[in-house]
């Protein structure tokens, strides 16, 4: 039996998913959904204020975001790499999964280099350059991909 | 509610709508991102209520509410759709009624920020102390809108009305 598999067909895995109560797969599944609106959210109106809405706000000011940022993501992490765990298996062969990692790494390492060359004090070029636009467009789009191969993965694969 | 509920999904449009098979994954994938975009605009207002973000001129946060709005209007369409292909899922589940609530709960808040609050937060320094009014307000928003989140996502869990 392979790693993946015997993490799926695991204790942990049986009791994760057919406990009756709310506090194992409900709850982990809503904290990943809550963890989702903070990185996203927060995400968005980074990006959203680099393509020049909400032009007034000063740009280091987004540094604060960038927190709300790493909560989001840290708190989706963990839940996710339990939620990973109990269908292992299923997911190292899912398609849709890896569409959904890769536009999480790619949105956020454009998040990086946006903070770096448009935020950050001393950033290398002051201001919003039209290549810090095209990178916070770039992560909006994956970040809409990353959600949509999320919820799709419930459907795309058994 | 259970006999309206049978009505409506009796009507041709519930079944036409919910015979289109990809129509349900696309309004959740639709409403996950309406999400993102009504909890990151109106979540940060709240937060620069609450007294983050201090600097940062109202107008500026304010700009960003049209994104928030957009959100909202497309859970409120996808919502919508679901109650119309599925209604006794949610009309006869105490937790969707919840989440109803906070729903009109952080709506009534809103029109009371809007109508009450929001001119006296635009003449404010950006500097300033938060007067207790505003941080209310941000706090009861931003506490209304993630309990539509949860009670939305445990729904299936904490009771459908099936």
């Amino acid at each position: 039996m392979s790693f993946f598999r015997s993490l799926q067909d695991s204790a942990f895995t049986d009791w994760f998913l057919g406990s009756e109560s709310i506090w194992t797969y409900p709850t982990v599944l809503t904290l990943h959904t809550i963890g989702m609106a903070i990185l996203v959210g927060a995400s968005f109106v980074v990006h959203l204020r680099i393509l020049k809405v909400a032009n007034g706000i000063p740009l280091q000011r987004l540094q604060q975001l960038y927190r709300f940022i790493w909560i989001g993501f840290i708190i989706n992490l963990a839940t996710g790499l339990v939620l990973f765990v109990t269908q292992a298996a299923d997911r190292v062969v899912d398609p849709v999964f890896y569409v959904k990692i890769g536009s999480i790494a790619v949105a956020l390492w454009f998040g990086v280099l946006v903070k770096r060359r448009a935020i950050d004090p001393g950033a290398a070029s002051p201001g919003v350059t039209r290549q810090s636009r095209s990178l916070a467009a770039a992560s909006l789009g994956l970040w809409i991909i990353a959600i949509v191969a999320g919820r799709l993965m419930a459907y795309l694969t058994s | 509610m259970h006999d309206f509920a049978l009505w409506v999904e009796s009507t041709r449009i519930s079944k036409a709508l919910f015979d289109i098979t990809w129509l349900w994954p696309l309004c959740e994938s639709l409403h996950f991102v309406g999400l993102c975009m009504l909890i990151g605009g109106a979540g940060f207002l709240d937060l620069r209520l609450l007294g983050l973000f201090r600097g940062v001129p109202f107008r500026d946060v304010k700009a960003l509410m049209p994104w928030a709005i957009g959100g909202f209007i497309v859970n409120a369409t996808t919502g919508t759709l679901f109650l119309i292909m599925q209604p006794h899922l949610y009309l006869t589940s105490g937790i969707w009624w919840s989440k109803f609530t906070f729903i009109v709960v952080a709506g009534l808040n809103a029109a009371f920020f809007e109508t009450r609050l929001a001119k006296p937060a635009l003449a404010l320094d950006p500097n300033a102390d938060m007067p207790r009014g505003l941080k209310i307000a941000g706090a009861v928003s931003l506490f209304s809108w993630f309990a539509v989140l949860y009670c939305g996502r445990m729904l299936p869990y904490l009771g459908t009305g099936n």
